[in-house]
């Protein structure tokens, strides 16, 4: 009996803290979007879906939500690929490899803040590496900051800069763990290099391709920090995405049932794809 | 369909040798099994021949054609792994097509091949699922088919059973040696397993430290072990083989005196070999007086561990029931079953005319 008494408390504290931390402030967030308050100390109004009906109309909310789409895609698929690229490299045996192997995560480690001080520390329009780097091949320089394309292309870049370690070392782990036997029978059956990596390789990361991609788009599709340091969701909003549309409306513009509204709409968006994704591409167990 | 001769083939890994030259042909036809303790360099030497491993030096020639630099693909081999190394997801009919696929042969043929190897093989009802739906024997059955729908000149199998049941084994031995009846392809066999070796074989190839100790067809090496590790490694229960020296025309150790075949050349220090089942059971005043030790009934036959003039050695014979331990009977060594040994060499010492 106490065992099972011992099991069910344990059950009780993490329904408690799930509902507490989770699933509290979520349904207050929701709720949140059904009224009008200009700061979280007046006293709301209620208004039904008309947030709603006035974030909808708003070209900023469809500007923002193909910024997102943009970024999470550029980001998700630049970070496979080179993953993928890095990961054979790192599956290769060569001197000095554990090492190389134990630097390739480093970005991974580093905080925010410091890649993004870094980034923009290179591309200083006075001092920047980037920006001297550029000047001597005799280019024009570079508005990383200024130019819409220029903004969300240092976006992406960042973004593939911090997480493709993350992404190599997944794809390192599974890597490992393909029978060499395989890519022998493979070579006897009379495979080339790249048949063997489209015949063999490739198939044999599908599964955590499928885990990895979903992260990655639910993880950039909701990404704050990164666009938030860099460009603030300028220049005039073109790295703008549905994350920082809902803080500015929550925080910058008193709009907090606005930006409550926005935030339940993405978090809705995002539910329906990774629907429709294990719908298109199941976790299938072989 | 190709003869293949190996000249002085020799693999080294830096400084540590993992097999000194070998010279082996292997005829059109001819099932060669490589036999020996792990690190013996069998499967390497295997693996030399299908290209997977670079030789260090010394030639491979398939047919006419010399292949020691060639890639895998340029040998006509075919291979069967251990662990099957079947694709896992592509469908059995994939598996056993895509060897063919890739040397871009038109499909209607490919189709003919892969559906006759299929019913060869018992798979026709499988070719629509994956590996993973496949039981070990049925996954190995595939690997063979993948091998077989190429038609090479040789089939390399590397230790192909050992993942196997001990049941299961037995029924893809006969399979094997039906099948290499059918295709009369030549086969190299890699295994550590003797009664795979014995049963399989045209010829035995055995090995041990990347040596090879002896090559010869499976009763030549049973009855004339050519030093004492093959003596030791071939037949189950294992040669008995008892330490002394020559005494005139005999061979002594401690109490036991043992007559020798007439015309010897030995002299000195000398290991006699006598395997369990040629010790013959006689009288206490005909033979030599051997204590039983241990009973193991195995059935039809009684394996007994004793001593014979405080020597300890084991004897196979027909089922006895009466026998108990610290008993005494009569053996008797059968002089043209003997085998001898030099002490030093550990190499055969001829006791009769072949």
């Amino acid at each position: 009996m106490s065992s099972k008494a011992t099991i069910y408390g344990f059950l009780f504290v993490g329904l408690a803290v799930t509902l507490a931390l989770i699933v509290a402030p979520a349904v207050y967030a929701v709720s949140l979007s059904f009224y009008q308050m200009d700061s979280f100390v007046g006293a709301p109004k209620w208004v039904g879906f008309a947030n709603y009906v006035a974030v909808l109309q708003a070209p900023e909310f469809w500007r923002a939500l193909l910024n997102g789409a943009i970024y999470a895609l550029g980001s998700i698929v630049f970070q496979v690929i080179l993953g993928i690229g890095f990961a054979l490299v790192l599956n290769e045996a060569f001197p000095g490899r554990n090492l190389v192997r134990g630097l390739s995560i480093l970005p991974y480690l580093l905080p925010t803040v410091v890649v993004i001080l870094t980034f923009k520390w290179m591309v200083d329009g006075g001092i920047g590496i980037v920006t001297k780097a550029v000047e001597a091949m005799g280019l024009p320089p570079i508005n990383w900051f200024e130019s819409p394309g220029a903004a969300m292309a240092s976006t992406i870049l960042v973004s593939v800069w911090m997480w493709t370690p993350f992404v190599t070392t997944c794809f390192l782990a599974a890597l490992q763990t393909v029978p060499q036997s395989l890519y022998e029978a493979a070579r006897v059956d009379g495979t080339t290099a790249v048949q063997r990596f489209f015949h063999i390789t490739l198939p044999m990361l599908k599964p955590i391709l499928t885990v990895v991609v979903l992260l990655r788009a639910i993880w950039m599709f909701n990404k704050f920090d990164v666009i938030w340091l860099l460009t603030r969701g300028g220049p005039v909003g073109a790295t703008e995405n549905l994350a920082i549309l809902s803080y500015r409306h929550a925080f910058n513009l008193f709009d907090i049932g606005g930006g409550a509204a926005i935030a339940t709409i993405s978090f809705a968006l995002l539910s329906v794809a990774v629907l429709i994704y294990f719908w298109v591409f199941p976790l299938e167990d072989d | 369909m190709a003869e293949i001769r190996l000249e002085q083939v020799r693999k080294a890994y830096g400084g540590v040798v993992a097999v000194h030259g070998v010279d082996l042909t292997i005829r059109d036809g001819e099932f060669v099994v490589f036999l020996g303790p792990s690190g013996c360099g069998k499967s390497t030497t295997l693996r030399m021949i299908a290209g997977l491993e670079e030789v260090t030096s010394g030639t491979i020639r398939i047919g006419a054609r010399d292949v020691t630099e060639l890639e895998p693909k340029d040998r006509n081999i075919a291979m069967v792994f251990q662990n099957y190394a079947l694709y896992p997801h592509k469908t059995i009919y994939d598996n056993l097509a895509f060897g063919l696929r890739m040397r871009k042969m038109d499909p209607a043929e490919i189709d003919v091949r892969v559906k006759k190897a299929a019913r060869m093989l018992g798979l026709e009802d499988f070719l629509a699922r994956k590996p993973k739906q496949l039981s070990g024997g049925q996954m190995q059955r595939v690997a063979l088919g993948r091998a077989l729908v190429r038609e090479p000149d040789v089939f390399l199998l590397d230790e192909p059973l050992s993942n196997l049941d001990a049941k299961l084994r037995v029924r893809m031995r006969e399979e094997i040696a039906r099948l290499h009846q059918d295709v009369g392809t030549s086969m190299v066999y890699v295994t550590h397993d003797q009664v795979e070796a014995m049963t399989l074989a045209n010829r035995i190839v055995i090995m041990r430290d990347g040596h090879v100790q002896q090559i010869g067809a499976p009763l030549e090496v049973y009855d004339r072990p050519a030093n004492l590790f093959v003596a030791g490694f071939i037949g189950s229960p294992e040669m008995n083989l008892i330490e002394g020296r020559i005494e005139g025309a005999d061979f002594v150790a401690g109490n036991l005196r043992v007559a020798l075949p007439p015309g010897v050349q030995a002299s000195g220090e000398v290991v006699l070999g006598i395997r369990p089942e040629h010790l013959a059971l006689t009288t206490e005043a005909d033979g030599v007086a051997f204590t039983v030790r241990v009973i193991e009934q195995l059935g039809a036959q009684t394996l007994c561990v004793g001593e014979a003039g405080g020597e300890r050695m084991r004897i196979l014979v027909d089922r006895v029931d009466s026998w108990s331990p610290g008993q005494s009977v009569g053996v008797r060594f059968p002089a043209a079953k003997l085998h001898l040994f030099a002490k030093s060499s550990g190499q055969r010492v001829e006791t009769a005319k072949p």
